[in-house]
C-alpha cells in the first residue's frame, strides 16, 4: 500500500510540475499579447481562455503539488482529485468549444449552412490547448479513486 | 400536553442515546472535496474554475445557435423576405412591424440587419428567439446542474463573509443566483430571509443590480467586449448600495447558519423537468413582452414621443450620465424587457464607455414589469421604498460612472 | 384524507412530493427552494388523498415568512396526518420538530430520509427501538432514488395520535 502510494505521489508530483508550468506559460503568453504554438501545443492568447484559463490551470497544478505530500490521507488525496477536476472543467470547455465550432459553416450570406467534412474533422486536429493535452494524464486519478473505494469497502483503513 | 424546550431536548437526548450509535466517522472523498470547496484558500480557485466553465460553455452554446445559424437565418432570409412581401413600405405599420429603416441623404433606406430594423416581427422575434432563447436554455441547464449537485450552498458559504458586510447572510446568495435566471423567482425567494429589513434590502438590490439571464445573453451577443466592465459596475454597485442600505434601514440582520447538504449525483430527469419548466415560462411571459415592447417603442417613435423625450431629457442624459439622447427609446423598452432594450442600445452610435454606461443604466433604472408586479405582491410599502432607493441609485451611480469615465479620460 | 409533508429545510420534502404525486415542484439541492406550499393528489389504497408540500421549518415557532406559511398550514389542517421528514444523519435536530408535531396531537409517520448519507457517515440507527419509543411508524428512506417510499405510504394507516407521556415513559422518564 505504502509503495503504491509513493508511485502515485511521484506521478502526480511530475504532473503537478508540468501543469503548473503550463499554467504559467498560459499567463505569460497572454500577458505578452500573442499566441504561441509549438508541435501539438497551442497556447491561446486571449484574456479569457489564456488569462483566466491559465490561472485555473495554474491552480490545478498547485492543487496537485499541495496534495502529494502524505498522499494516502483522504484530505490530501482530495486535493489531487480537485486538481484533476479543474483540468476536466478546462478541457471540457475547450472540447465543447471545438464541437460547437466544427458544425456550422459560419458563412454569413450564402453557401452551405453546415461545415464541410474536412473542415469538420480539421477542427479536431492538433494543436491542442494545454488543458486538453493534460486531460489523459489527469484521468489517472480515477484509478486511485477506485482503488481507494475498493480498499474501503473491504474494511481496510487506507488513511 | 406539550413540553418545554428544555424538556423536549432532554427527551431527545434520551431517545437518541437509546437508538443511535455513531460509528467511527470516516471522511469519505465526497466530504473531503466538500470541505475543499468551502474553505476560502481552496474554495476560491474552485469557484473561479466553475464560473469559467459556466461562462465558456454558455458562450460556446449561445454562439453556436445565434452566430452559427440564427443571425444568418434572420438577416439573410427572414428580413429581406418580410421587407419584400409586407405591404406599405414607409408607412407607420410597416415601420412598427417590419422595418423603421433610416433616412440617408434624403432617401428612405431599408435596414440591413434585424437589430437595426426595430420591427416587431424582425427585431422582436430575432431578440426573443435568435438571441435570448439559446442563452437561457444553456443558462438554466447549467444552473440546474450546479443546484442539483449541491454546489450552490457552498458558494453561499464562501461568499458569506462578504455578504455579512451588507447585512445579509449567506442565504442571500440563493435569491441572488435565482435572479440571474429571472428576477421574479428571486423576489419570491427573499421569503427565506428572516427580517423585514433583510427582505427589503435583498429585494431592492436584486431588482436594481442583478441582470437576468435574458439580459446577460443579449449582452454576451451584442457587446461581448464590454461585458466585463458592465458586470463589474453592477457587482460593485450591489455591494456599495447594500452596505449603505444596511446602515440606514432600521431593523436587525441576525446571523444564520447555513446547512451545507452533501454533494449528490444530479438526476437527469429532475434537471430536465426544471429546465423545461423555466423555458416554458419564458415562452409564456417573455416572448409576448418582447413583442409588445417592440411595438410600443416603435409606435412611440412613429408618434415622435421618443424624439421629444430625448430632447427634453437631453440635459440629464448628455450632461449628467454622459450618454446620447437617443437612449431614451431603449430606456422605455427596458420597462417591458431589458433584453430588448440592450439590443436597441447596441445599434445606437456611441463610444464604448458610453455603451457601458448606457447598459448599466438600463440594468439599474427600473425593474421589468414582471418583477415590478411580483414586488407589489410582496408589499407596496417595500415596493415604494425600493423605487425611492432606485431613483437615488440611478442618479448617484449613473453620475458616478460618468465621473469615473471623465477621470479615466474615456468618457 | 389530507397528508402534510413537514420537516427541516432541504431534507427532501419536495422530492417525496414529486415522487408521490407525479407533480413538478422544483427540487434543488439547497435549502429554501420551497417557500410556499403546494398541493397535490395521490392514491392511497384507491382513495384520493391530498398531499401538501409544506415549506421547511426548524420548529413550530416561526422565524421567517416561509416558516410562518408552514406553521399556519399545520394549524389550519386539524384532521391531517403528517409525514415528518427527518435527515437521518442529523436525527436529533429533526426529532425536535417531530415531537412538537406529535405533542400537538397529529398522527405522524416519520421518514428517516437521506438514509444513504447516514450510512456514509457510519451512523447506525435502531429503527425498531426508535419505533417502540415514539410509538409511531418510522421508515428509513432515500427519496431521491425512491427507496422506502412505498413502505412509507403503506404505513400511513398506522399513524395515530400519541400522548407525549407515553413517549417519555418508553424513553425511561425525564431527568
Amino acid at each position: 500500500m505504502a509503495e503504491q502510494s509513493s508511485t502515485g505521489a511521484i506521478y502526480f508530483a511530475i504532473l503537478g510540475i508540468v501543469t503548473t508550468a503550463f499554467g504559467l506559460a498560459d499567463i505569460l503568453v497572454t500577458a505578452g499579447g500573442g499566441e504561441f504554438s509549438y508541435g501539438i501545443l497551442e497556447i491561446p492568447g486571449d484574456l479569457f481562455r489564456g488569462g483566466w484559463g491559465g490561472v485555473i490551470v495554474l491552480f490545478a497544478g498547485l492543487f496537485y503539488l499541495s496534495g502529494i505530500r502524505n498522499f494516502g490521507d483522504i484530505h490530501q488525496f482530495a486535493k489531487v482529485v480537485m486538481g484533476s477536476i479543474l483540468i476536466w472543467i478546462m478541457a471540457g470547455c475547450d472540447i465543447f468549444a471545438m464541437i460547437t465550432e466544427s458544425i456550422p459553416s459560419w458563412e454569413e450570406e450564402a453557401g452551405p449552412w453546415f461545415n464541410t467534412l474536412p473542415g469538420f474533422l480539421g477542427t479536431y486536429a492538433p494543436p491542442y490547448s494545454p488543458a486538453v493535452l493534460l486531460l489523459p494524464f489527469s484521468l489517472v486519478v480515477i484509478y486511485y479513486i477506485r482503488k481507494r473505494a475498493s480498499g474501503e469497502s473491504r474494511g481496510g483503513n487506507s488513511s | 400536553m406539550t413540553l418545554g424546550v428544555e424538556e423536549r431536548w432532554d427527551l431527545i437526548d434520551k431517545i437518541s442515546k437509546a437508538t443511535i450509535t455513531f460509528g467511527k466517522y470516516r471522511h469519505t472523498l465526497k466530504d473531503a472535496i466538500g470541505e475543499l470547496t468551502v474553505k476560502p484558500m481552496t474554495g476560491i480557485p474552485v469557484a473561479i474554475a466553475i464560473l469559467y466553465g459556466f461562462w465558456s460553455v454558455f458562450g460556446s452554446f449561445a454562439g453556436f445557435f445565434t452566430d452559427g445559424f440564427f443571425v444568418r437565418l434572420f438577416d439573410a432570409y427572414w428580413l429581406p423576405w418580410l421587407q419584400e412581401i409586407f405591404p406599405g413600405q414607409g408607412g407607420w405599420l410597416y415601420a412598427i412591424m417590419v422595418d423603421a429603416g433610416g433616412i440617408e441623404s434624403g432617401e428612405f433606406v431599408l435596414s440591413s440587419n434585424c437589430l437595426e430594423s426595430f420591427g416587431v416581427l424582425t427585431s422582436g422575434l430575432f431578440v426573443a428567439i435568435g438571441i435570448v432563447l439559446p442563452a437561457i436554455v444553456i443558462f438554466y441547464l447549467m444552473l440546474a446542474l450546479l443546484e442539483d449537485i449541491g454546489y450552490m450552498p457552498r458558494l453561499a458559504v464562501l461568499i458569506d463573509t462578504m455578504l455579512h458586510k451588507i447585512g445579509l447572510h449567506g442565504y442571500a446568495i440563493v435569491p441572488t443566483i435565482l435572479s440571474l435566471g429571472c428576477n421574479v423567482p428571486g423576489v419570491t425567494a427573499t421569503r427565506i430571509l428572516e427580517t423585514k429589513k433583510q427582505r427589503f434590502i435583498m429585494m431592492t438590490l436584486l431588482a436594481i443590480f442583478i441582470p437576468c439571464g435574458a439580459q446577460i445573453g443579449i449582452m454576451q451577443d451584442v457587446v461581448p467586449d464590454l461585458m466585463g466592465w458592465i458586470l463589474l459596475y453592477l457587482i460593485i454597485g450591489y455591494f456599495i448600495f447594500g452596505y449603505i442600505l444596511n446602515k440606514i434601514v432600521p431593523g436587525k440582520a441576525p446571523e444564520f447558519l447555513i446547512d451545507v447538504p452533501p454533494y449528490r449525483r444530479p438526476m437527469l430527469s429532475n434537471i430536465g423537468k426544471k429546465v423545461w419548466g423555466r423555458i416554458a415560462g419564458f415562452f409564456k411571459v417573455a416572448i409576448p413582452f418582447v413583442l409588445l415592447g417592440c411595438a410600443i417603442v416603435g409606435g412611440l417613435y412613429q408618434l415622435g414621443v421618443i424624439q421629444w423625450l430625448g430632447n427634453v431629457l437631453a440635459p440629464v442624459f448628455v450632461g449628467w450620465f454622459g450618454v446620447p439622447a437617443e437612449t431614451a427609446g431603449p430606456l422605455i423598452a427596458a420597462f417591458l424587457r431589458k433584453d430588448l432594450a440592450v439590443a436597441q442600445l447596441s445599434v445606437i452610435d456611441m463610444t464604448p464607455y458610453q455603451m457601458v454606461t448606457a447598459v448599466v443604466l438600463v440594468s439599474i433604472y427600473f425593474p421589468c414589469v414582471a418583477t415590478f408586479a411580483m414586488m407589489l405582491k410582496e408589499g407596496w410599502k417595500e415596493l415604494l421604498g425600493a423605487l425611492a432607493t432606485l431613483v437615488v441609485v440611478v442618479f448617484v451611480y449613473g453620475g458616478l460612472i460618468h465621473l469615473i469615465g471623465i477621470l479615466l479620460g474615456v468618457a | 384524507m389530507k397528508v402534510l409533508l413537514m420537516g427541516h429545510p432541504n431534507v427532501g420534502k419536495s422530492v417525496f412530493f414529486n415522487r408521490l404525486t407525479g407533480a413538478n415542484v422544483t427540487e434543488s439541492n439547497y435549502p429554501g427552494t420551497t417557500v410556499d406550499y403546494t398541493k397535490g393528489w395521490m392514491k392511497i389504497k384507491g382513495e384520493d388523498s391530498e398531499l401538501v408540500d409544506v415549506p421547511g421549518t426548524f420548529s413550530l415557532d416561526p422565524k421567517d415568512k416561509a416558516e410562518e406559511v408552514a406553521v399556519t398550514m399545520l394549524r389550519e389542517s386539524e384532521d391531517a396526518k403528517v409525514i415528518s421528514v427527518i435527515d437521518a444523519s442529523k436525527i436529533e435536530r429533526g426529532l425536535y420538530l417531530a415531537l412538537e408535531i406529535i405533542e400537538e396531537g397529529y398522527p405522524v409517520v416519520i421518514a428517516l430520509n437521506m438514509w444513504d448519507v447516514a450510512g456514509d457517515k457510519n451512523i447506525q440507527i435502531d429503527i425498531d427501538n426508535l419505533q417502540r419509543i415514539l410509538s409511531v411508524p418510522v421508515v428509513p428512506t432515500t427519496a431521491i432514488s425512491g427507496e422506502g417510499i412505498k413502505e412509507l405510504v403503506s404505513r400511513l394507516k398506522d399513524a395515530k395520535p400519541v400522548e407525549i407521556d407515553t413517549i417519555i415513559e418508553n424513553a425511561g422518564g425525564l431527568t
